[in-house]
């Protein structure tokens, strides 16, 4: 077997080209498997990601009243934040929301919208909440691209909202645009007006109040609260899992088909290789070589282009794969109709298990693909193969 | 000269058959693997397009600025005769008309007054004429929970989780409390025939589903619609041509001032789908480009091992006094052959076995247990014009270029040495 | 220095005169309160809704006793009609004999606007007096269609009031108001109303035609026209009732 293995290098190292061509072909295929699937690993990650980033953060805790889903519940879901968790407020790591029901009249069109209080200083999430900081007579809000389209609203621009506090008396204000962003999640947008948390308070007299505390750390064991109700990072993202499970399942016939193009190269060198080296393969057998010992030698030839490959791909991949993991793969994306630019940057997630499991898929396909033109050799007869004669 | 070169790889099988055949499993799976990512990453697209978009719509211009407020009192009047004339002017568009609206389910007790009620985001559409599509399209029977789908006028579909909230089963009588086009108040009963669940929280909420007719009946929208929305006659979403039916459908309106008049909009200029129809398709190019990109590799690799296994013939005819040129040419031209058949081969069962896998779908349900029935549970290709000649690029260039690189040997070969060559 | 004089002299005089109203101002709100409510009332009215396509005009007739209990039926149009709303102690019913059902309308679904009109059915069913609820102040003269009014400032004095303060336009000599504006907090003006067609109605003057305007919105507003009404009528009491509606 070392035999074979030494001459196995040693031949497709004398072929030069063609085995460089068809190594190269293979690595190529490793690091596009590799990156295309850790991209689309990447892309469905990006959806929970965002959501983590702009709306749920590490998981929160629900008002026992709140629903999402139905506005009416807002007048009713606040609570003063319980000391418990108070002093993970004052660390930065945990936020509170407060948010009730407001009608903003962008051009005289009336509309209903949640106003969300959020502190202008927190980091948890990605909402450029520096900006409610801005200094204005009107209240500085911040909203997302969503409703920015939906209500065709722009930096700078002043809109009337409306609102009525706890006691139900009604008051309206001014409110000045600061930012709007862009977050591809669609819970964080639609409808929503983002203001300083501590002046929707006072304009609620809601002092000290919250409708959601959102924490940063999802590892972390979560106490109970009274009054409060648990949604885990796993709870609040169990409809994106699902998606992500459809996806890779539609993905998983793309590394399928990449694996099969790169064995069509390897497949197509063997036969070429084994009709072209009837002449040597009549001479090992006449050297007393068995016929199962030429098919193993031309089995550890072909199979040595994904070896090869492999060091090949993990010379250039390697630091390719990592440097794409790092910046991220910027899809330029036809923006004219939103009117600002949003550039969707994926990043790549790859897993130890993504590169052994592709390594050792290519390379016992390859085995498979070589051994199978070989058993050709099987059946030829030596000295018409040593004569080279056609068979 | 043609006619002899075709010949030669005709009766010479290990020329020809071996070369085709690569060329024609590269090319066929190059082009099944365009029309899979496009059907691929068509798939929320589509989603979104049966459930709310389509891959055309029609509203009033009031209507759509205002989308966001589910404005009924802007809707579409005299939607039949509109329908008629979308049917007319677009054919291959299948048209229906929804109407979306809010509202309030109130469920009675035993002596009728308020047992419980519950904000309610309501769809009427066509449900009861015969073979209508809808409820395919919305997967309604898949997503029936208990009870049966609404069999006569006057019966909705609510959700599962709301009708546990109001402490409904099928066969109770609801109350819609809503508004009329009019603004006035409107007090509609339903029976409750069945309840559903899509396994996506912002539908299990509060979603009621009805004919449309009962909804018009309810809502005072006689021959009125919210939306005509137009799907295509192969149920996938063609950006290019969605915009362009909805740029011609505008033009005939262009003149008119009134707020009123009809306008269509594509999928990708409603709401944030414009974001994911250029991300699907920067993807889907990528993703082929990376592919042709790698098929090239193959393909141009097996033209060059074409060229190298001929090594001792072409040292026969160089022996024999042909020109080096010529024998260059032929062989290129045999190239091109190879690569024309192969391609033509391999487009042909690419698109066979793509449309296969279009028609009936890779289905993965076994695989989707418990997953919510508006996530796609069959993977479908799709066939589109590029598929019938994405396959060449590879296949015929690649292989040609393989070729000529190859080829490249004749010339360095000197006639002195062929013979030594040729004994060995 | 003679004229520094008569000038002090002239703006004290005013200042006084300001003072002394100021004193007056909530006893002209309790007047306006005394000719505004009635111990009950059957009335028939019209409210029309300017809407953005078209108008809309619904005829009602209405049975009220005090300030708590009131009972309407709508005429027409067709669509509406048979319709009936009881109200009852900050409680509100809705019969629909479409469906021969009632439904209750509460909590948060009373800030609902009725009927697509520029009103709630909260703004219908706060029924407190406004002496009540505002401090008032009178804060100048002005002429209104040709009347010399009061025009007064409100400022709440409770907590649970929708319009945290309203000026009102009240007539000198009949004690009505002629016209009101609502404000937030903030003092952003957001509904006006006004009020016309002032007739003697048995020994008092009452607005036949009140016109509400929501100030942040486009649109015409809604205009609600009283046609005919008797105060201090007998009411049987099962009007008040749900059973009521069902008749």
């Amino acid at each position: 077997m070392k035999l074979a293995i030494r001459l196995a290098y040693r031949n497709l190292i004398g072929a030069g080209l063609r085995t460089w061509l068809n190594v190269v072909v293979l690595s190529f295929s490793f690091v596009a498997i590799i990156w295309m699937k850790g991209l689309m690993t990447g892309w469905d990650h990006q959806a929970k990601t965002d959501m983590k980033n702009w709306e749920i953060g590490g998981g929160q805790y629900w008002h026992k009243d709140y629903d999402p889903y139905d506005p009416l519940t807002l007048f009713d879901s606040h609570e003063p934040i319980p000391e418990a968790v108070k002093n993970e407020i004052a660390m930065g790591d945990m936020e509170p929301f407060l948010i009730v029901q407001g009608t903003i009249y962008p051009q005289g069109r009336m509309q209903s919208i949640m106003m969300k209080g959020v502190n202008p200083k927190q980091t948890l999430f990605k909402l450029p909440t520096h900006k409610l900081d801005t200094a204005t007579e009107a209240i500085p809000a911040i909203i997302g691209m969503m409703m920015a389209k939906g209500s065709r609203l722009q930096v700078g621009d002043y809109v009337t909202m409306r609102w009525r506090d706890v006691n139900g008396t009604f008051d309206a204000d001014e409110i000045l645009i600061t930012a709007i962003f862009s977050s591809s999640v669609p819970a964080a947008e639609a409808g929503q007006i983002y203001i300083d948390l501590a002046k929707l308070q006072s304009m609620m007299l809601l002092q000290g109040e919250a409708t959601i505390l959102t924490f940063r750390d999802n590892q972390k064991e979560r106490p109970t609260l009274a009054g409060w109700t648990l949604r885990t990072h796993k709870d609040l993202t169990k409809a994106v899992d699902e998606m992500i499970k459809t996806k890779t399942m539609g993905q998983s016939i793309f590394y399928f088909v990449l694996l099969l193009l790169a064995m069509l190269a390897i497949f197509d060198t063997q036969v070429l290789s084994i009709f072209r080296r009837q002449k040597e393969i009549g001479t090992y057998i006449a050297l007393g070589y068995t016929r199962q010992q030429v098919v193993g030698l031309f089995t550890v030839e072909g199979s040595m282009h994904a070896v090869l490959a492999a060091l090949l791909s993990a010379a250039y991949g390697l630091p390719f794969l990592a440097w794409q993991a790092k910046v991220g793969w910027t899809m330029p994306l036809d923006t004219s109709q939103f009117g600002m630019a949003i550039a969707q940057t994926l990043y790549p997630v790859y897993s130890a298990g993504l590169v052994i499991s592709t390594v050792l898929i290519v390379t016992i396909t390859t085995a498979i693909v070589s051994y199978w033109p070989s058993r050709r050799i099987a059946k030829m007869n030596p000295t018409e193969a040593l004569r080279g004669k056609l068979q | 000269m043609i006619k002899f070169l075709i010949k030669g790889l005709l009766r010479d099988k290990s020329r020809s058959r071996l070369p085709i055949i690569v060329v024609a499993v590269g090319v066929m799976l190059t082009v099944w693997m365009h029309a899979y990512i496009t059907g691929f990453m068509g798939d929320t697209i589509e989603m979104n397009a049966r459930f709310s978009n389509g891959h055309v719509k029609v509203m009033t211009r009031a209507y759509a600025q205002n989308i966001d407020q589910l404005p009924n009192d802007l809707a579409l009047l005299e939607a039949n005769e509109l329908l008629e004339d979308l049917r007319v002017a677009y054919p291959e568009i299948y048209w229906t008309a929804r109407i979306q609206f809010g509202g309030l389910i109130d469920a009675p007790d035993d002596h009728g007054e308020t047992k419980s009620q519950g904000p309610a985001l309501g769809l009427g559409l066509d449900l009861l004429s015969a073979d209508s599509p809808e409820i395919e399209r919305l997967n309604l029977t898949k997503s029936l929970v208990r009870g049966r789908l609404p069999a006569k006028n006057g019966e909705v579909l609510i959700s599962e989780s709301f009708s546990q909230k109001l402490r409904v089963n099928p066969g109770d009588v609801v109350t819609l409390l809503g508004s009329t086009m009019g603004g006035s108040m409107a007090m509609y009963n339903f029976i409750v025939c069945g309840t559903i669940s899509f396994g996506v929280e912002i539908m299990d909420k509060g979603t009621i589903i009805a004919d449309i007719e009962d909804v018009r009946h309810a809502l005072q929208m006689e021959n009125a619609a919210s939306e005509i929305i137009g799907f295509f006659g192969d149920n996938f979403y063609d950006d290019y041509l969605a915009l362009k039916k909805a740029q011609s459908f505008n033009a005939t309106y262009e003149s008119d001032p009134d707020e009123y008049a009809p306008v269509m909009k594509a999928l990708s200029q409603q709401g944030i789908m414009g974001a994911y129809v250029s991300m699907a398709k920067v993807w889907a190019t990528y993703i082929t480009m990376v592919f042709v990109f790698a098929m090239s590799l193959v393909l141009w690799n097996a033209g060059l091992l074409g060229g190298l296994r001929r090594y001792g013939e072409i040292g026969v005819r160089l022996a024999m006094g042909e020109e080096k040129g010529h024998v260059y040419r032929t062989m290129i031209y045999e190239s091109i052959f190879i690569g024309i058949a192969g391609s033509i081969v391999g487009t042909s069962i690419g698109l066979f076995l793509a449309w296969l896998i279009q028609k009936y779908g890779i289905d993965i349900s076994g695989m989707m247990q418990g997953a919510s029935v508006m996530m796609p549970t069959t993977i479908r290709a799709r066939i589109t014009p590029v598929d019938f000649y994405i396959g060449f690029i590879p296949g015929l260039i690649s292989t040609v270029t393989g070729t000529m690189l190859s080829g490249i040997g004749i010339y360095k070969r000197q006639t002195a040495k062929l013979f030594k060559e040729l004994e060995s | 220095m003679k004229n520094l004089t008569l000038i002090t002299l002239a703006l004290l005089a005013v200042l006084m005169v300001v003072e002394a109203s100021a004193q007056d101002a909530n006893e002209i709100l309790r007047k306006v309160d005394r000719n505004m409510s009635s111990e009950n009332r059957i009335m028939e009215s019209s409210m029309t809704v300017r809407g953005k396509r078209s108008n809309r005009t619904i005829i009602s007739k209405t049975w009220a006793e005090g300030t708590q209990k009131s009972f309407s039926e709508y005429l027409s149009p067709a669509a509406e009609k048979g319709t009936k709303m009881l109200k009852l102690e900050g409680q509100l019913w809705i019969y629909s004999p479409s469906t021969d059902r009632i439904i209750q309308i509460s909590g948060h679904m009373l800030r609902q606007s009725v009927m697509g009109s520029d009103l709630s059915y909260e703004d219908m069913m706060d029924d407190r007096k406004l002496s009540d609820i505002y401090d008032a102040k009178v804060v100048g003269q002005e002429n209104i269609d040709a009347r010399n009014t009061w025009l007064l400032e409100l400022t709440a004095k409770v907590a649970d009031v929708p319009y945290h303060s309203q000026k009102i336009w009240i007539d000198i000599e009949r004690f009505i108001p002629l016209k009101q504006e609502l404000f937030a907090k903030s003092g952003q003006l957001l509904k006006r109303t006004e009020m016309s067609d002032v007739l003697l109605i048995q020994g008092r003057w009452f607005p036949t035609t009140v016109l509400y305007k929501d100030m942040l919105k486009q649109g015409g507003g809604t205009e609600f026209k009283i046609t005919s009404i008797q105060f201090d009528q007998k009411i049987q009491d099962y009007i008040f009732t749900k059973a009521a509606l069902k008749q």
